[in-house]
């Protein structure tokens, strides 16, 4: 896809926000909320109607463990931006921003992900 | 406008007398046709050939709030006062249906346009309808649907559409529906500049829904879409996640077969 092409695709994308994710509200989480983590994926549903995705992190005291972005956006879309699948592997070292749900400060929606080459697929502000 | 598209369609009897002659023409013309580019499109030049790849244009417009007569709105209160945000029908691979799925959530969507036929398939939700042309001997409804039965004619280059026969959709906050709901849309091509001030195609669906049980008034919806020939249609498969939660519900694990030896290997 030409970067004109993309960038159509994104305008649209924002424009659609709104109903990008129409048949389910975002009141469960605290969107105002962003809190970034460097790790490795450990599992990975690719998928729709919202992919997830575990991630290993190491903490300030060296422990390792498991940020549950428990939804994301749709498989479909973030190809349609550009995302290689095949780039999010488990295994593969990335950064993800997520929102934590009210009710479960454990479990995160995943607005953007950050690839080792600095790239990025930002999906809802 | 509404009223006066079921103006026509009220004084439109159907003619089965002619069911045979028409098969007959359709036949011999889609016989002429098969296997050629002849087969798509309306076979008139001044109507528009609604074929191709489109994306909705997030440009879709619906009125809040949403007109609910009394009776409705009382259920709106009681359904948000039992059902959590959790309790959410997308989450379950509820299609949207009619008219909530016209150009809103951003996946492709594909048209294929026929002279007997518009077929429309959504990416999203994997959503397909069939819009029947009313010269051409639709079928009867047979049962509800999501997407209803769709009946269509044209007004100059604007294919005017009428959607009966649907499914109740009763989420009383996703602009819910009754069985009696009636839907009338008046689609067109309009051809304008885009935000890049390319000339581009837009697919312009101006949709009324009537619901006396459920609005106090109609519901006016516009939508667009914009020609995109170079995007595809993706797959959507939207039940993996609630077949992930059965087999952990049952304690079972599927096996990895990628992980099978190569046949070299064995």
């Amino acid at each position: 896809m030409s970067p004109k092409a993309v960038a159509i695709v994104l305008a649209a994308l924002v424009a659609a926000a709104g109903s990008a994710f129409a048949h389910h509200s975002f009141a469960i989480y605290d969107m105002e909320t962003n809190v970034e983590f460097e790790g490795v994926v450990d599992t990975l549903k690719f998928r729709n109607p919202h992919m997830a995705m575990t991630l290993k992190v190491t903490g300030d005291d060296g422990r390792e463990r498991l940020v549950e972005f428990v939804e994301g956006a749709p498989a479909n879309m973030l190809v349609r931006m550009g995302l290689d699948p095949a780039t999010i592997q488990p295994g593969r070292k990335i950064k993800a921003v997520g929102s934590p749900r009210r009710d479960d400060p454990n479990a995160y929606f995943l607005k953007t992900i950050i690839l080792e080459d600095g790239t990025r697929f930002h999906v809802l502000n | 406008m509404s009223h006066f598209v079921l103006a026509f369609f009220r004084s439109s009897p159907r003619r089965p007398g002619r069911r045979c002659s028409v098969l007959g023409l359709v036949g011999a013309v889609a016989l002429a046709a098969a296997g050629s580019a002849a087969a798509q499109g309306t076979g008139d030049a001044a109507r528009p050939d609604f074929s191709g790849l489109w994306f909705p244009a997030g440009t879709r417009t619906t009125p809040q709030p949403l007109p609910f007569t009394d009776a409705a709105q009382r259920l709106v209160e009681q359904y948000r006062s039992e059902f959590t945000l959790d309790d959410d029908p997308g989450r379950y691979c509820i299609w949207p249906g009619m008219p909530r799925a016209v150009w809103g959530a951003p996946f492709t969507i594909e048209i294929f346009h026929r002279p007997q036929d518009v077929t429309i398939y959504w990416e999203g939700y994997g959503m397909y309808r069939k819009i029947y042309m009313a010269d051409h001997n639709p079928p009867p409804a047979l049962v509800p649907s999501a997407m209803g039965h769709s009946v269509a004619h044209w007004e100059g280059d604007t294919l005017v559409i009428e959607t009966t026969n649907l499914k109740p959709y009763p989420y009383m906050t996703r602009m819910a529906t009754t069985s009696d709901a009636h839907v009338i849309e008046r689609m067109r091509i309009e051809e304008r500049p885009g935000d890049d001030g390319q000339m581009r195609r837009y697919l312009v669906d101006e949709i009324t829904l009537t619901d006396p049980k459920m609005y106090k008034e109609p519901i006016r919806i516009v939508a667009q879409a914009v020609h995109r020939p170079d995007l595809q249609l993706l797959e959507y498969t939207c039940t993996d996640t609630l077949w992930d939660e059965y087999l952990q519900s049952r304690g079972l694990t599927l096996p990895d077969v990628d992980a099978l030896p190569e046949p070299d290997e064995e």
